[in-house]
């Protein structure tokens, strides 16, 4: 049984809150969240610490809406989805007719690493369609960039609005569409000198030492090997299903690793390959699934000459 | 390893080099050759080495045993231990039956009497070099006798038994090369992408040395069947601390390797990647110990 305005729904119902001030987002987010908390339904809040407290404050003592800790769920968005799944399989296991989110991403998601957010933003329409979930992701006019909004419209199928509004967003594509487009990531300005290693058709091992030869010790060991992970199953997909040549670049700055692996093929034909374990769970497919979470930034590029996975450890920013 | 072993890898074949796994105290090497005179020198080092413990030592000959006599005598150590009698050169056939699949466990109870033997006529153990490869030929003699080296691996770490098993690179194929050498803790075969062998007598834990990646996951598999692994207590354990890297399908092939057993696997390892791996992967029934 769900209620508000995804009654009669099935699966997922996702909206987005673009709003220009504090009392734009209060009014909407309260009245969504104690609808949730009133219609018994499990009811969660996943902002950052200042529109958190904006919330809280707004909300009566003891409302019985949960606060989960933005920051940590979106630190990659492979493990948002994760983390995200599993929290609503708990829910429904438990009884719920409908679980009612709003999240908002941390402002550094706007930023280098905004192309696979964006990505996530699209893939979750289809990863969280398992589940009786009504969901919002707040956007601050002020401090969201315009491309990102325009981002923002074509991955939310409709706007949540003051007054129980629910607009149809015009530019949303379907993320089997949204996702096989070219998105455009920054160039890393690493990637305007010399990479200190290429390597070409190299085996998965000597991937792995390549990313060993040039860790200055400036990471965490944790984190190199976690990319020597990525490098590996990255490589071994290209070799795998890719096209010749397989080319490994490897740069290392003074607070990142940044590797790039090109084979002349058209990249994977699942256009949510990385975000969500592929397929039916054979082996195959986990790799770039993995490679999504052992990283601080994954971005992809298709061009004339084939198509390029983009691993960065550390600092992506 | 080749300072204490004493084996010169100076000599190599197209694709074995001198990277040897580090040494481990029992003294089970994989080497493949496909020059007759590295192989003799390397012979020669890894028995002069028991020769200095106090070993008695045999040279198990594919073919005729003078020849070999006339090439182990270039070492005058060699030579008067020939003379002593506590180094022979025996026939492959008086050891092993050839032409015939090895009966591993027979086989490993002629090497436990023989060490035994050599125990009990004043010696500190038994180290043999064997010529083996007319006992690979065929596939199912590569089963039966990979089989039986991994058998013969847990027996060397119990008892002073130590063996330098010897193929010819222009008789056996690389895969051949790499499913005998991947089950010895030592080998000069450089494809060798991983080992597997005994943590101790019983069989019950194996170490894991080297990388585990898709480029092993056929041979892993085939080298699991062949160690016949049995739970103790409902558990595996297999420790790691020489595996530099294993990659999901490894972990997801020990995890089914341990549900056919009926038994939860656990794999110590220093390389918290592993854990890591291993909770993004959620399998019940594997677990990563990290131990740094």
């Amino acid at each position: 049984m769900r209620t508000g305005a995804a009654a009669d729904r099935h699966g997922y119902f996702h909206e987005a809150v673009r709003y220009d001030s504090d009392e734009e987002l209060l009014a909407v987010a309260v009245p969504f969240l104690l609808g949730g908390v009133t219609a018994g339904e499990p009811t969660f809040v996943a902002f950052g610490e200042r529109t958190g407290g904006l919330i809280r404050a707004a909300l009566p003592a003891g409302s019985g809406v949960e606060f989960l800790t933005g920051g940590s769920v979106y630190a990659r968005p492979t493990a948002a989805i994760r983390s995200y799944r599993q929290l609503l399989a708990d829910q429904v296991a438990a009884g719920a007719g409908q679980i009612r989110i709003i999240g908002e991403l941390p402002q550094i998601a706007f930023g280098a690493t905004w192309d696979w957010w964006a990505r996530y933003e699209s893939a979750i329409n289809h990863a969280y369609d398992d589940f009786p979930l009504w969901s919002m992701c707040a956007y601050d006019n002020r401090r969201t960039p315009p491309h990102v909004l325009d981002e923002v419209a074509r991955t939310h199928p409709r706007f949540a609005t003051p007054g129980d509004g629910h607009v149809p967003s015009p530019t949303y594509t379907e993320p089997t569409v949204y996702l096989r487009e070219e998105c455009a990531a920054p160039a890393d300005p690493l990637q305007d000198t010399p990479p200190l290693i290429e390597l070409t058709d190299p085996t998965a091992a000597q991937a792995r030492a390549a990313v060993q030869a040039v860790d200055r010790r400036v990471l965490p060991p944790d984190d190199v090997d976690d990319l020597i992970v990525a490098v590996s199953e990255t490589v071994t997909n290209a070799l795998r299903h890719g096209r010749p040549p397989v080319r490994l670049r490897l740069w290392a700055g003074p607070d990142r690793i940044v590797a790039a692996v090109s084979d002349g093929g058209d990249g994977p034909k699942d256009p949510f390959a990385g975000l969500l374990p592929a397929g039916d769970g054979a082996t195959g497919g986990l790799g770039l699934w993995i490679t999504y979470q052992s990283c601080n930034h994954v971005s992809l590029h298709r061009g004339p000459a084939g198509f390029t996975l983009r691993l960065t450890a550390g600092n992506p920013h | 390893m080749t300072g204490q072993m004493g084996l010169n890898c100076r000599h190599e074949a197209p694709n074995v080099s001198s990277e040897m796994a580090p040494p481990t105290p029992y003294g089970h090497v994989c080497w493949v050759y496909d020059d007759p005179a590295a192989l003799d020198r390397a012979a020669r080092r890894f028995l002069t080495a028991g020769l200095a413990v106090g070993e008695r030592l045999w040279y198990v000959a594919a073919g005729r045993a003078e020849p070999v006599v006339a090439k182990l005598s270039a070492t005058p150590a060699l030579r008067d231990a020939l003379d002593r009698g506590s180094l022979e050169v025996v026939s492959l056939g008086d050891t092993y039956r050839t032409g015939a699949v090895v009966d591993g466990p027979a086989q490993v109870r002629a090497y436990a009497a023989a060490t035994e033997d050599a125990l009990a006529a004043g010696h500190r153990g038994l180290r043999v070099v064997a010529e083996a490869t007319p006992l690979v030929r065929t596939p199912a003699q590569l089963d039966a006798f990979t089989r039986y080296e991994h058998l013969i691996d847990r027996y060397m770490r119990a008892r002073p038994f130590h063996a330098m098993c010897v193929y010819d690179r222009r008789e056996i194929d690389g895969r051949a090369a790499a499913e005998l050498a991947c089950l010895h803790p030592e080998t000069n075969v450089a494809e060798t992408p991983f080992q597997l062998y005994a943590h101790d007598a019983t069989g019950h834990r194996v170490e894991l040395a080297g990388e585990l990646d898709e480029s092993a996951e056929d041979l892993f598999g085939t080298a699991l069947e062949r160690a016949d692994l049995r739970p103790v207590g409902g558990r595996l354990v297999l420790e790691a601390s020489r595996l530099r890297f294993v990659d999901h399908r490894a972990l997801l092939r020990l995890r089914e390797y341990a549900r056919q057993r009926d038994a939860a696997v656990v794999l110590r390892s220093p390389r918290a990647a592993a854990a890591r791996l291993t909770a993004l992967l959620d399998l019940p029934g594997l677990t990563v110990e990290v131990a740094r």
